[in-house]
């Protein structure tokens, strides 16, 4: 039995990630479906992204486990922890007010820096884990994960753009750019986590 | 570039853990210079010569 199997349920990372995946899905449900108004379904949101805590806690226990953990880590789930609580709250007061209120050109404007500034948050949080992270490797992984995002996030987006400009696609918001490039990067690290546990299985790792 | 480490570290009977610790880097960071997934920087192979007392040459060989 491997040693992820061993833990318990409320330690391992793909619960907690799992817990929020399904809430955020019941939640959409339940709003396209209006069972529940815009309110309920921010204030649900909310509760949901709670399920971070543990799941930073259990993210952190593991790659402490696997070596992968230095303090330039910590700091980083911290600072995007903080960042993304940020970035919940300043997209749900800017959703709601934009509902409900009659907003001018300048209103609509600094509404959008509401969630805008969070994520100018987690970019900064990035930037500043590359400065800081002193094991080379683990600097190598993260530009390397970086650019398997950009990557994934300049193919989708120019062939997008191209199949929107014919026609042939519905035209998508540009702040998509970055959970896509998130999303690549955190592809790129599964990546070369798969890479690594292949390699250590025919070299036999050291735990 | 293939290197020694695996066996100057088994001939001094220190773990992963403990030249990680020496070098000041992560345990992952040791195993993927040991498995040849990643190559050190001149720094860095720099200390692995020192902390193992040998020259750069007799820890890493040219492919």
């Amino acid at each position: 039995m491997s040693e992820a199997a061993r833990l318990p349920l409320r330690r391992r990372p793909a619960f907690w990630a799992a817990g929020i995946f399904v809430a955020f899905g019941i939640i959409s449900v339940l709003r396209m479906t209006d069972a529940i108004g815009s309110t309920t379904g921010f204030i649900l949101m909310v509760i949901a992204m709670l399920q971070i805590v543990p799941l930073t806690r259990a993210s952190l226990a593991k790659q402490r486990s696997t070596g992968h953990l230095s303090p330039a880590i910590v700091r980083y789930t911290r600072r995007f922890l903080l960042a993304s609580f940020g970035y919940m709250l300043g997209l749900g007061i800017a959703v709601t007010i934009a509902d409900r209120v009659d907003l001018s050109e300048i209103e609509s404007f600094l509404i959008a820096l509401l969630p805008v500034i969070p994520v100018l948050g987690m970019i900064w949080t990035m930037a500043r884990y590359l400065i800081e992270e002193e094991d080379e490797f683990l600097r190598h992984r993260a530009i390397m994960a970086s650019l398997f995002g950009l990557g994934g996030v300049l193919t989708l987006g120019t062939f997008w753009g191209f199949l929107e400009t014919f026609e042939v696609v519905p035209h998508i918001w540009a702040w998509w750019v970055f959970p896509v490039w998130a999303i690549g990067m955190g592809l790129g690290q599964c990546w070369m986590a798969l890479a690594d546990r292949r390699a250590n299985d025919g070299l036999g790792d050291e735990s | 570039m293939k290197n020694r480490l695996k066996v100057l570290r088994a001939e001094r009977n220190w773990s992963q853990q403990a030249l990680a610790e020496e070098l000041g880097v992560s345990r992952q960071s040791v195993n993927a210079i040991e498995t040849g997934r990643y190559d050190p920087s001149l720094p860095l192979a720099f200390q692995i010569a020192e902390v193992f007392e040998l020259t750069i040459e007799e820890i890493f060989l040219r492919d």
